[in-house]
């Protein structure tokens, strides 16, 4: 039998060059261009099979222009035998959904063996930096009918199927997933390889495939501009605007300290992103030029997906309930949520009290751990049954692969990891429409400097709403609801996949990109305490309920006072915290830039004309050892920065 | 995984003006009683050229003034006429100014071999770029983003040269992503790695090929391009300055171009023969800047990019044998620049252009023995190499020590054609033996003269750090530091005895002494991915304790238009 690994692989602009066009696709023209980051971690995982499986045979497969050829040849400098592209002009503006479909299609009917004893293992990367959504992996599993994994950050390869450990809410889980599968690898696992001199000759001489929609026999209805189920109607500059720095006076480094109390006062919630709105790239057209159509053909309702997350609510799915009620409220309409467990009914009264109408129960003891194969089944026959107009998830690990792969199965486009939902309306000259009511789903892109507002138009419109982004609703006793059970029908295809164990708890550096707040010290701080006030500082924000962090800059990560993980700037970790504080840090441009697109950011040092000082909103000039003591004891009392705690950790 | 192994029949290491010079003219003389079948690509070569850089892209890791003689380029690609080179200018002003403190006296002419009549103002890294495009369609195979990491030696001879493996963390441990070595066996390997390259040197060292000559001396260039507002300067200007910031113990001087859309090409370069350990070159180049005729130029504009590189000074009598059983040297490795002009491209190409004539009959002889390679030395010793090195032989030399005596003996060698009065060969010792204990300057080094002048404002003057993010430079940081202290006891020796002058002459901040808060030690650490690949170290360590070797394929600064 023979093993043949096909890696997904896109090829990217380099982020700081990314340019869009005005109707929203990319333009790929000005850009220097690069193998999407996280698609080399899906790579590398490729070559690490060929350790266990020497003769397997190494596919680098891709969807888009002919100049992807650049880092298709790459892929085969790092030790891949073959590369094959599909490449046709009317793919072009083709969503994820799309996107999954057009490759599954290529790989079933060009790549993969009929003969049922070759086996195949699918790698792809987390994401892509030009895109964001996390979708194709799970799309081309579906339309595949293949199980998956995503946000994996192990793998292990044990003959018949691979033991796998992948990232949770909170901590990991090991699966053991049967061969065939696809695989999404998150860019915390092994990093990939560089290209060998040897690799390099062969990619000299070798020929890309290249396929077209003819040979791979797709018709166009579900592809390119008109086939994809969403569209970008909208992208607008984010600007971040940082003002000269404020900086805190005081006789003693308590005074000085006592004055962020007045800026991030604990009793409203500030803080948010400094993002602001700035060029509207497409003026709003008017809305009454053409008929109006509504194409909900019945559908009605908004549905949400209530994760448990070890034996709670997630606290994301509570969030997502607040758009659910808004929206619903707005088109006349009821909220349904999907409950799924075991035992879990007891819960569908939080869930109402928190703005649900209808709590849909799910109980099964073989759901009790989320897990992508049943719960995409599960709640696919939810929406067969309730036809809801917008299904709505909480863009956590799970929520992210099972949104897209749900989307596939049930025909409907997902927009991913959105911070704002509106009902809308959008008009279509070509169709000479007026589509309205929709879903205006917004989100983030490009490295966060645009939003783009995204529309779908076949029910269930769907989104993913990043966590954090959307308060939940007070919990209402008051409220009331219905609470109904329903029975899917599963089969044993739905359990291949076998949770071997799951744990929860946080991780090293991986935390700074999920972390509200990281406080960060320089090379001083390790000479000084090694680094004792810094952690200090982040234990007593835990201990709040803040989820806090602590980074390092690149001279204190060199002299050994850090893990290189944990070191924030241009060539360690590009962060977002809501608040980073910079302890001793000198303020190089090259820390600066990991940083800029922090909510605010507060800076200690001794030197009154430190750099850092020009790249932050509050300065504290200070001496480390006397400021820090005092800053723990305020975080102590209960001064958190104007942060909510946050339920999820402990 | 096993390293890997490939053949080829000539091996270029290093992709600047001298090895793309070299695998251009090859394959042309290769393919000269080939026909042509009329289409121009892919060319089938008879023999195998292959050629690695360790920068990521060819033109990454080029850096120069640049003043191009275009006599090589003529001659190399006779069918391109001049005005299809990537140039950006003719010269057209060329002047010459001594610099006092607060004034300049401009040199009523321009001193002999200073001329630039007929030369071109150029960006090296486009000039190597449009080269590698041409060298491409020839079949030249080029790999950029491979380093040559080792030479291979079977017998005493160069077999090869090996392109170092990857994935290996600071400790040498291979990691998960490790990727094994290729050894690329080659009949002709030819050096063009630029001044001071690391196998180079050990080639040089290991068949001696520099015995009974001069020890090479260098100056260490840094530059910055900055793009100005309309009017600064004119396209074609070019001035070069002697004087402030370094006094007359020091051999050393500015250069200002303008270039084309406002661009403005600026550099110090400095003798690395000085004497006061705590002299900082980057440092007299941001003094330099803030000179009143300097800083006209730059008035209103924005850095662009920032590199430094050291050029081999030593002229003639420096010049290592270039030969030896299979291989062959090229370029500025062999110290092939011409004083005081400071013009090594076109010497470099030319020098490359005549490996090639020697290599292609080698290969057609089937015979690269060292022998055999001595038609290098014949073809070099009639060429304008040859005319343009040897009367300036003495020049560098003269100038040790001392700027004015230097003028009144290099006044004597022109007289006399390049003998000067004294003995035929000057003779100099290694830069890094010029040092003199910190103590023996009362306080009165450059350092502290300069104290209030150490400022800089991040708008026309940077700090090492801020420069050294406009290189572009970045490496892996789970790789073993290329750059290798010896012994680090000898650091603390240094420390007493000179004050650890790498922190001063690294243009790029790769040595910082660190003292303990606690036990007030003070020690060395290393940041190499700071480094611009100037290779300074390697040459000014007073115990020569320090050693450049290649980091990974692909790191370094990121230069393109230095
Ligand atoms: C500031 C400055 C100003 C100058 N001004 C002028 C001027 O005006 N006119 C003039 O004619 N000359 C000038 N020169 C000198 C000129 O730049 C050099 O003589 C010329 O670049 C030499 O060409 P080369 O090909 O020998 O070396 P380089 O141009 O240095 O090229 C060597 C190449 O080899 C690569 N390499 C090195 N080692 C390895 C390895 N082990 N493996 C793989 N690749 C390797 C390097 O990355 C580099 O790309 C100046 C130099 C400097 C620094």
């Amino acid at each position: 039998m023979g093993l043949k690994i096909f890696s997904l692989m896109k090829q990217v602009p380099v982020a700081n060059e990314m340019r869009m066009g005005s109707d929203g696709l990319m333009d790929r023209t000005k850009a220097k261009s690069i193998i999407n980051v996280d698609c080399t971690f899906g790579l590398e995982q490729g070559l690490q099979i060929k350790k266990s499986v020497p003769d397997a045979e190494l596919y680098v497969v891709s969807m888009g222009p002919p100049s992807f050829e650049q880092s298709l040849k790459k892929a085969i400098s790092m030790g891949y035998d073959h590369a094959v592209i599909l490449s046709d002009k009317r793919l072009g503006g083709s969503d994820t959904f799309a996107t999954g479909l057009a490759l599954a299609t290529m790989l079933k009917s060009k790549l993969i063996s009929q003969d049922p004893n070759d086996k195949f293992i699918i790698f792809a990367g987390r994401q892509t930096s030009d895109g964001d959504t996390a979708h194709v992996p799970s799309q081309v599993g579906e339309n595949l009918g293949i199980p998956q994994a995503t946000f994996v950050e192990k793998v292990e390869y044990q003959g018949d199927h691979l033991q796998v450990v992948r990232m949770i809410e909170g901590g990991h889980q090991t699966i053991d997933i049967p061969i065939p599968c696809i695989i999404s690898v998150a860019p915390t696992a092994i990093h990939a390889r560089r290209p060998s001199l040897v690799g390099a000759i062969n990619a000299r001489e070798a020929k890309v495939t290249m396929y077209g929609l003819d040979d791979i026999g797709l018709e166009t209805t579900f592809i390119g501009l008109n086939g994809s189920p969403t569209v970008v109607s909208n992208v607008v500059d984010i600007e971040h605007t940082r003002q000269k720095v404020v900086m805190l006076d005081g006789e003693t480094p308590s005074d000085k300290v006592n004055n962020l109390s007045k800026i991030f006062s604990n009793a409203v919630q500030t803080a948010k992103s400094s993002a602001k709105e700035k060029t509207e790239i497409k003026p709003t057209e008017k809305a009454n030029e053409f008929p109006i159509v509504d194409f909900r053909k019945g559908a009605s309702g908004i549905l949400t997906w209530v994760e448990m997350t070890g034996g709670q609510i997630s606290k994301s799915s509570l969030e997502i309930l607040n758009p659910a009620r808004r929206l619903a409220d707005e088109l006349g309409t009821k909220v349904i949520s999907v409950l799924i467990g075991d035992n879990v009914a007891s819960f569908a009264n939080q869930v109402i009290g928190h703005g649900a109408d209808e709590v849909v129960v799910v109980n099964d003891e073989r759901l009790k751990e989320y897990s992508i194969l049943p719960f995409t089944s599960t709640i696919a026959q939810v929406v067969k049954e309730k036809k809801p107009e917008i299904a709505l998830f909480g863009a956590t690990t799970s929520g992210r692969e099972l949104a897209p792969r749900l989307g596939s199965r049930v025909k409907a486009g997902v927009t991913a990891d959105c911070t704002s939902l509106k009902i809308g309306t959008y008009v279509n000259k070509r169709l000479k429409s007026t589509f309205s009511p929709v879903l205006e789903s917004i989100r983030p892109t490009y490295g966060e400097s645009k939003l783009a507002t995204i529309i779908g138009f076949w029910c269930p419109q769907m989104a993913t709403a990043r966590p954090g982004t959307f308060e939940s609703l007070p919990f209402d006793n008051e409220r009331k609801g219905i609470v109904t059970e329903f029975t899917p029908n599963l089969t044993d295809a739905d359990f291949i996949s076998k949770i071997v164990n799951t744990e929860r708890k946080e991780v090293g550096g991986q935390a700074l990109f999920t972390a509200d707040v990281i406080v960060s010290g320089g090379k001083p701080c390790g000479d000084l305490d090694n680094f004792q006030g810094i952690r200090d500082l982040v234990d007593a924000l835990k201990e709040q309920g803040i989820k806090a962090e602590w980074g390092a800059s690149r001279q204190a990560v060199d002299r050994g006072f850090a893990p290189y993980a944990r070191q924030v700037g241009q060539t360690g970790k590009t962060v977002r915290p809501k608040i980073y504080i910079a302890v001793g840090i000198s303020g190089a441009i090259q820390h600066v830039s990991g940083i800029k697109e922090s909510g605010k950011i507060i800076a200690i040092n001794i030197e009154k004309k430190a750099n850092i000082f020009n790249a932050v909103d509050y300065g504290i000039i200070g001496d480390y050892v006397k400021v820090m003591p005092e800053l723990i004891k305020m975080v102590k009392n209960g001064y958190t920065f104007g942060l909510k705690k946050s339920e999820d950790i402990k | 995984m096993k390293k890997q192994i490939i053949e080829t029949d000539v091996l270029i290491i290093g992709g600047g003006p001298a090895g793309l010079a070299t695998a251009i003219h090859l394959a042309d003389l290769m393919m000269k009683n080939v026909e042509s079948n009329g289409e121009s690509a892919p060319v089938k070569l008879p023999y195998k050229i292959m050629l690695l850089e360790k920068g990521g892209e060819i033109g990454n890791h080029s850096i120069s003034g640049a003043i191009i003689n275009p006599i090589a380029l003529k001659e190399l690609l006779p069918e391109i006429s001049i005005s299809d080179m990537p140039f950006e200018s003719e010269v057209k002003k060329d002047e010459v100014h001594y610099l006092s403190e607060s004034g300049k006296i401009t040199s009523p002419f321009t001193p002999p071999y200073f001329g630039n009549h007929g030369n071109y103002l150029a960006s090296l890294g486009k000039v190597t770029k449009w080269l590698a495009g041409i060298a491409e369609k020839k079949g030249i195979q080029i790999y950029a983003g491979f380093n040559g990491s080792e030479v291979l030696y079977e017998n005493d001879k160069v077999i090869g040269v090996r392109s170092g493996a990857s994935g290996i963390d600071k400790h040498g441990n291979p990691m998960e992503n490790y990727q094994p070595a290729t050894d690329v066996l080659a009949k002709i390997v030819i050096f063009a790695e630029g001044s001071r390259g690391s196998l180079s040197k050990t080639v040089i060292n290991k068949f001696q090929l520099a015995k009974e000559k001069n020890p090479q001396i260098y100056s260490l260039g840094v530059k910055e391009v900055w793009e100005v507002p309309e009017g600064n300067i004119e396209e074609g200007y070019v001035a070069h300055t002697l004087g402030y910031p370094v006094d007359s113990t020091q051999f050393g001087g500015g250069f200002i171009y303008g270039l084309r859309k406002n661009m403005v090409a600026i550099g110090f370069a400095v003798g690395l023969d000085y004497a006061d350990p705590t002299f900082d070159t980057h440092h007299a180049f941001q003094i330099f800047k803030k000179h009143p005729f300097v800083a006209k130029f730059l008035k209103g504009g924005k850095i662009v990019r920032y590199g430094a590189k050291t050029i081999p000074e030593g002229g003639y009598y420096s010049i290592p044998k270039l030969y030896a059983d299979n291989m062959m040297i090229v370029g500025d490795t062999g110290g092939l620049v011409a004083m005081p002009s400071l013009k090594g491209i076109h010497l470099g190409m030319k020098s490359g252009m005549l490996a090639a004539q020697t290599a292609l009959s080698a290969l057609q002889n089937k015979n690269s023995s060292a022998q055999q390679l001595s038609m290098y030395e014949k073809l070099f010793n009639d060429s304008y190499i040859k005319t343009e090195l040897y009367p300036v032989r003495n020049f560098r030399q003269a100038f040790e020590g001392n700027l004015y005596t230097g003028m009144l003996k290099f006044g004597a060698q022109l007289i006399t054609g390049g003998r000067g009065f004294g003995s035929e060969k000057l003779s100099v010792k290694e830069d890094y033996k010029h040092y003199r204990p910190l103590k023996s300057f009362n306080d009165n080094t450059f350092m502290n003269k300069m104290k209030d002048e150490l400022s800089f404002d991040k708008i026309t003057t940077f700090d090492k750090e801020m420069d050294i993010f406009y290189s572009g430079t970045n490496h892996d940081e789970e790789q073993p530091s290329h750059i290798q202290i010896v012994s680090t006891e000898t650091c603390q020796t240094c420390l007493e005895e000179f004050g650890a002058p790498c922190q001063r002459f690294c243009p790029a901040d790769v040595f910082e002494i660190v003292e303990d808060t606690k036990s007030n030690k003070k020690s060395l650490t290393l940041h190499p991915s700071n480094c611009v690949h100037c290779k300074t170290c390697d040459i000014k360590d007073p115990y020569q304790n320090v050693i450049w070797n290649t980091p990974y394929g692909g790191d370094g600064p990121e230069y393109g238009t230095m």
